[in-house]
C-alpha cells in the first residue's frame, strides 16, 4: 500500500470548460480535511454517480463521519465525473482525485464504493480507471488500494465480483472500522501478502471476498460455488441493533452546488413492517428498528443549526409507520416555525392526521399527493401483499380533495407475477374513478372546481434477490411494451390524467444485473471500455451496444431473467440476510394463493430476522 | 419587477422597519467555481447558521432578504463585492462580521460592513462601475491595445440571436497593474450597462489574436464596485 502523496492540480481552464465545476473542487462547510500522516489508514468513499446525487446520499454522510472518527483513520470523497470532465481528465492526463486532499484514488489504502442501484456498475469502472487503479481484482498489486463496496446492491454482487476485492453485506457503521482496523494492523506489521490480507478480511462477519469463491455452471445454469479453504460457507448481514446508540451525522457536509434535494435528512428507522412481496428493501433491512423520538428531535434541531438548511427531510421506508411520529413532528415544528424551517414528509399514508400534518409541516403551497397502489386490481394487490384497498385510497382522496388538494400522483408497476391484461386495465379504471371522485367531491362542496391533475406513472417490475419473487420470470420487453401501449390507449381520452412511463430497455438491463452472475463481469468490462457509462441516465444508455456485447459472450437476457425453480442454486446463496429461504418460499406460495401476510407489528410472520435479537422482533 | 422583488416589497410594506447590514466580501479558491444562485444559497445557509435576526420575505416560501450588488460569474474571484441583508432588529457591524465569518466556508469572507436604516434604493441599482484584474500571459499589452482603439466589435448573444456589439464605449480606463502578466482596468457595470470580463477576453481573442487557451486559463478578479457617475465615483457603502 502506497505511502506517497501527490496533490492533483486541475488547471483553471479545465474547470472553466466543464458544466458545474463546483462539483470538482470540494471546500464545503463541514468537510473534514485531515492531515496525511504515516500509518494512517486512508479511505476514499467513492460514489459512482455525479456529485449532486452522491451528496444527497445519507450513507455517504454517515460513513464519512464514522471513518473520520478515530485518529488513525481518514475518509475523503470522490464522485463520478460527468462525461465532459471525464474527457478533460483523460485529455490532460489528470487522475481522478479526492475532493479533500486532492489525492489520486490509487494513493488510498481503501477505495470504498457505495452501490445504491445496479445501473451505476460501469461508473465504478470509470472511477477505478481514472483513479489509476487496475480494474480487475486479480491484477491489483501491493501498491493498490483494497477496493470494496457496500449498499443494498451488494446482496448480489456477482456481476461485479471480478472488480471488488471485498464487499460489505448490511449496515456499515460498525463493520467499516473493523475492516480498516485489520488493514491498519497489516500496514503496521509491514506485511506484503494481499491474498493473505483478503483471507483475513473474509473472517470479519459481513465481509464477502468474491475471489475465494469460484462459480460452477451446468450448461447455461449457475450450479453453486467451489470455495477456497477458510472461506465462510455463508456471509451474514451486519446490522446496528440499537440505532439510538450510534453516531448520526448532525454536522453533514453542506454542498455549495445545487444538489438534487437541497435539505438535511433525518433517518427515522430502518426496515419496514409491511412486507410488500416485490420490495427488496423491505426484506433486506429487517428487522424494523426505530430511533426514539427524543433522540430524533435533538438530532433534527442540531442538524438544522449546523447546516443552515430550511427544510428537513424524514427518511425511512414508510414515514407513517414510525410510532413516534406525532411526538417527533410536534417537537420539531415547535422549534422550526419561528425560524421559517419546514419538514418534508415523504411516503406518508394519507389520512386525516397526515393531511393536517402536511399542512402544519410545510409553509409552501399545497404540493401534490402521492399514492403507490402498485397494482390496478385488489387481486393483484393481494398477490404482492400491498396492504391497501380501493376504499382506503378513495376515502383518503376524498378527504384530500375536500381539503383543497387537486394534484395526485399514482405509482404502479407493470409485469408483476400473475398479472393479466385485466389487472393492467384496473390501473386505468382506478385513475378514472379518482377523476370522477374529484368532480363529485367538488360538486358536493359546491365550490368552483379547478381541474384536477392526476398522474399515473408505471415502472417495470424487476424481480430482486431476497424477495419472495426472486425466482420469478421477468416480463419480456415485448410484454412490457404491450402493457404500456394498452394503458396509454385507455387513458388517452382523459384530459385530466397524464400517463408517464419508465423506459423499458433500461429496466430490462437492470433486470439482468439484479439477478446476474459472474458471466456478466466481462460484459460490464466491455461495456465500460466501449463508453457505456451513466447507464442510469436514459440519454447515455446504449441498448444496442449491450445486446452486441452479450452476444459476444454467447449470453442471452433470458439466462438471467427466465427465473429459477425454488430448488435451484442461486448466485446469491452464500449471502445470509437473516430472512430465510423457507420464509420466502412460504410467501411465494401465499402470493400465488392471493393471500396477504399481516405486518410485523400486528403478527410475526417468522421471517428469520429475529436471529438478530433486535428491534421489533424483541419489543 | 420580478417575483422576488414583489415579495420583498410586500414585506417592506408590512414591516415598519428594516435594518440592513451592508457587507463587503471577498471570494477565492473553491468557492469561485459556483454560480450566482448557488453563491446566494451558500450565504443564506451561513446566515441561518449564524442565527442572525433575519427578516424574511412574506408569502408561501419565505426567504431571507438578501441582495447582491452585481452577480459574480462562475470562475470569478472578488476582493470587494457588496451584499445587503435585512434584519428585524439592528445588528452591530462588528458583531455581524464576526458571526457570519464563523459560518462562511473557506474562500468566502466578509471584510467590512455598515448598518443602514431603511435603504431607499436597491443595492443593485446603485452600481455603475467596476474594476477588474485579469492575470494571464501577455494580457497587459493586449488590454492596453484595446484602450488605444476607437471601437472593439464582438458578437454577443441577445434574445437567441447573435448581434454585433461595440464594447469599447463600456471600457473606462486602464489602471496601473502591480504584477507582470496582469491587466487592471475600470469599466461600466450594473443594470444599465455592463461589460463582463469574459466578454472582454473573447473580444481580445477575436480582435487582438489573443490565445484562446490562455484566455480560458486567465484568472479574473473583481477588485471593486462603485456608484455615482464617472468621473465622480463614490463608494457603494455610503449609497442609500
Amino acid at each position: 500500500m502506497s505511502k506517497k502523496h501527490t496533490e492533483v492540480k486541475v488547471p483553471h481552464s479545465v474547470l472553466m470548460s466543464v458544466e458545474s465545476p463546483g462539483r470538482y473542487v470540494g471546500g464545503e462547510k463541514n468537510q473534514i480535511v485531515k492531515p496525511i500522516t504515516e500509518g494512517m489508514v486512508r479511505t476514499v468513499f467513492c460514489f459512482p454517480d455525479i456529485y449532486e446525487i452522491g451528496m444527497s446520499n445519507l450513507a455517504l454522510q454517515i460513513l464519512y463521519k464514522v471513518l473520520n472518527g478515530p485518529e488513525w483513520s481518514s475518509c475523503e470523497r470522490a464522485f463520478s465525473p460527468w462525461p465532459d470532465m471525464d474527457a478533460k481528465l483523460r485529455e490532460n492526463n489528470i487522475p481522478l482525485y479526492s475532493l479533500e486532499t486532492k489525492s489520486p484514488l490509487n494513493e488510498f489504502d481503501v477505495a470504498a464504493f457505495s452501490l445504491g442501484y445496479e445501473m451505476c456498475f460501469t461508473n465504478v469502472l470509470q472511477m477505478l480507471d481514472l483513479g489509476g487503479i487496475p480494474l480487475l481484482s486479480k491484477d491489483r498489486s501491493e501498491e493498490d488500494p483494497i477496493v470494496v463496496a457496500g449498499g443494498p446492491v451488494t446482496c448480489n454482487i456477482e456481476p461485479m465480483a471480478d472488480f471488488f476485492d471485498a464487499v460489505f453485506i448490511g449496515e456499515g457503521e460498525e463493520v467499516d472500522l473493523e475492516f480498516t482496523a485489520v488493514i491498519k494492523k497489516y500496514k503496521d506489521e509491514g506485511k506484503k501478502d494481499r491474498k493473505a490480507l483478503l483471507k483475513e478480511l473474509a473472517k470479519i462477519e459481513g465481509v464477502y471476498v468474491p475471489s475465494l469463491y469460484t462459480p460452477k455452471f451446468e450448461g447455461r445454469r449457475f450450479a453453486g460455488f467451489d470455495m477456497e479453504e477458510g472461506a465462510p460457507a455463508s456471509v451474514k448481514k451486519r446490522i446496528i441493533k440499537d440505532l439510538d446508540s450510534v453516531d448520526y451525522p448532525t454536522r453533514p457536509v453542506v454542498p455549495n452546488n445545487n444538489v438534487i434535494h437541497d435539505r438535511a435528512y433525518l433517518e427515522l428507522f430502518r426496515g419496514c413492517i409491511r412486507g410488500c412481496r416485490f420490495c427488496q428493501a423491505g426484506f433486506l433491512y429487517r428487522p424494523v428498528r426505530e430511533k426514539s423520538a427524543k433522540t430524533l428531535c435533538e438530532q433534527g434541531i442540531a442538524i438544522m443549526k449546523n447546516t443552515g438548511y430550511d427544510d428537513l427531510g424524514m427518511l425511512s421506508l414508510s414515514t407513517s409507520d414510525y410510532t413516534g411520529l406525532p411526538e417527533l413532528t410536534d417537537g420539531l415544528l415547535e422549534d422550526f416555525k419561528p425560524k421559517h424551517q419546514s419538514l418534508s414528509l415523504p411516503s406518508l399514508r394519507i389520512d386525516n392526521f397526515a393531511l393536517e400534518l402536511m399542512e402544519k409541516a410545510s409553509q409552501t403551497r399545497k404540493s401534490g399527493l402521492t399514492f403507490a397502489p402498485e397494482a390496478g386490481t385488489q387481486r393483484l394487490r393481494d398477490v404482492i401483499n400491498k396492504g391497501i384497498n380501493e376504499e382506503d385510497i378513495m376515502s383518503a382522496l376524498k378527504l384530500a380533495f375536500a381539503g383543497g388538494w387537486s394534484t395526485v400522483k399514482l405509482y404502479f408497476m407493470l409485469g408483476l407475477p400473475t398479472e393479466t391484461m385485466e389487472d393492467v386495465e384496473g390501473i386505468a379504471d382506478l385513475a378514472i374513478k379518482i377523476e370522477k371522485l374529484y368532480f363529485d367531491t367538488m360538486r358536493e362542496l359546491g365550490g368552483k372546481s379547478r381541474k384536477p391533475e392526476i398522474t399515473v406513472s408505471t415502472s417495470m417490475f424487476i424481480p430482486k434477490p431476497f424477495t419472495p419473487f426472486q425466482w420469478e420470470e421477468q416480463n419480456t420487453r415485448e410484454e412490457f411494451l404491450e402493457k404500456q401501449s394498452h394503458l396509454r390507449a385507455l387513458l388517452k381520452k382523459h384530459r385530466n390524467i397524464r400517463y408517464i412511463w419508465h423506459d423499458v430497455e433500461t429496466s430490462c438491463f437492470e433486470g439482468i444485473l439484479a439477478r446476474g452472475d459472474r458471466r456478466l463481469c466481462p460484459v460490464i468490462l466491455d461495456g465500460y471500455k466501449e463508453g457505456n457509462i451513466f447507464a442510469a441516465w436514459d440519454q447515455f444508455y446504449k441498448d444496442e451496444n449491450w445486446q452486441a456485447i452479450l452476444a459476444r459472450y454467447d449470453l442471452k437476457w433470458e439466462d438471467f431473467t427466465k427465473g429459477w425453480s425454488t430448488e435451484d442454486a442461486l448466485p446469491w446463496d452464500v449471502i445470509d440476510v437473516g430472512v430465510t429461504k423457507a420464509f420466502l418460499k412460504r410467501e411465494r406460495a401465499k402470493a400465488y394463493a392471493e393471500t396477504i401476510t399481516e405486518n410485523c407489528r400486528s403478527k410475526c410472520a417468522g421471517c428469520g430476522a429475529a436471529c438478530y435479537k433486535a428491534g421489533i422482533c424483541y419489543e | 419587477m420580478n417575483n422576488e422583488e414583489r415579495l420583498k416589497q410586500m414585506t417592506r410594506q408590512q414591516h415598519q422597519h428594516e435594518y440592513v447590514c451592508r457587507g463587503v466580501f471577498e471570494r477565492k479558491g473553491a468557492l469561485s467555481y459556483i454560480g450566482h444562485l448557488d453563491l446566494k444559497a451558500v450565504f443564506e445557509r451561513a446566515l441561518r447558521r449564524a442565527e442572525l435576526p433575519l427578516l424574511y420575505t412574506q408569502g408561501f416560501n419565505p426567504r431571507p432578504m438578501l441582495v447582491f450588488a452585481l452577480p459574480l460569474g462562475v470562475g470569478l474571484d472578488t476582493e470587494g463585492d457588496y451584499f445587503d441583508v435585512s434584519m428585524e432588529v439592528p445588528v452591530e457591524p462588528e458583531e455581524y462580521i464576526r458571526r457570519i465569518n464563523e459560518e462562511l466556508p473557506d474562500g468566502l469572507r466578509v471584510l467590512s460592513a455598515v448598518s443602514i436604516d431603511e435603504p431607499k434604493n436597491s443595492l443593485m441599482s446603485v452600481v455603475t462601475c467596476a474594476s477588474y484584474r485579469i492575470e494571464a500571459p501577455g494580457i497587459t499589452d493586449a488590454v492596453l491595445k484595446v484602450f488605444g482603439q476607437e471601437s472593439v466589435e464582438t458578437m454577443k448573444k441577445s434574445k437567441g440571436r447573435e448581434i454585433k456589439v461595440d464594447i469599447r464605449p463600456l471600457l473606462i480606463k486602464p489602471l496601473t497593474s502591480s504584477a507582470p502578466d496582469a491587466a487592471e482596468y475600470m469599466c461600466y457595470a450594473g443594470s444599465q450597462q455592463n461589460l463582463r470580463p469574459d466578454v472582454l477576453l473573447k473580444a481580445l481573442c477575436e480582435t487582438q489574436g489573443y490565445d484562446e487557451k490562455a484566455a480560458l486559463d486567465a484568472r479574473i478578479t473583481r477588485l471593486a464596485l462603485y456608484g455615482g457617475t464617472y468621473p465622480d465615483l463614490t463608494s457603494i457603502e455610503g449609497l442609500l
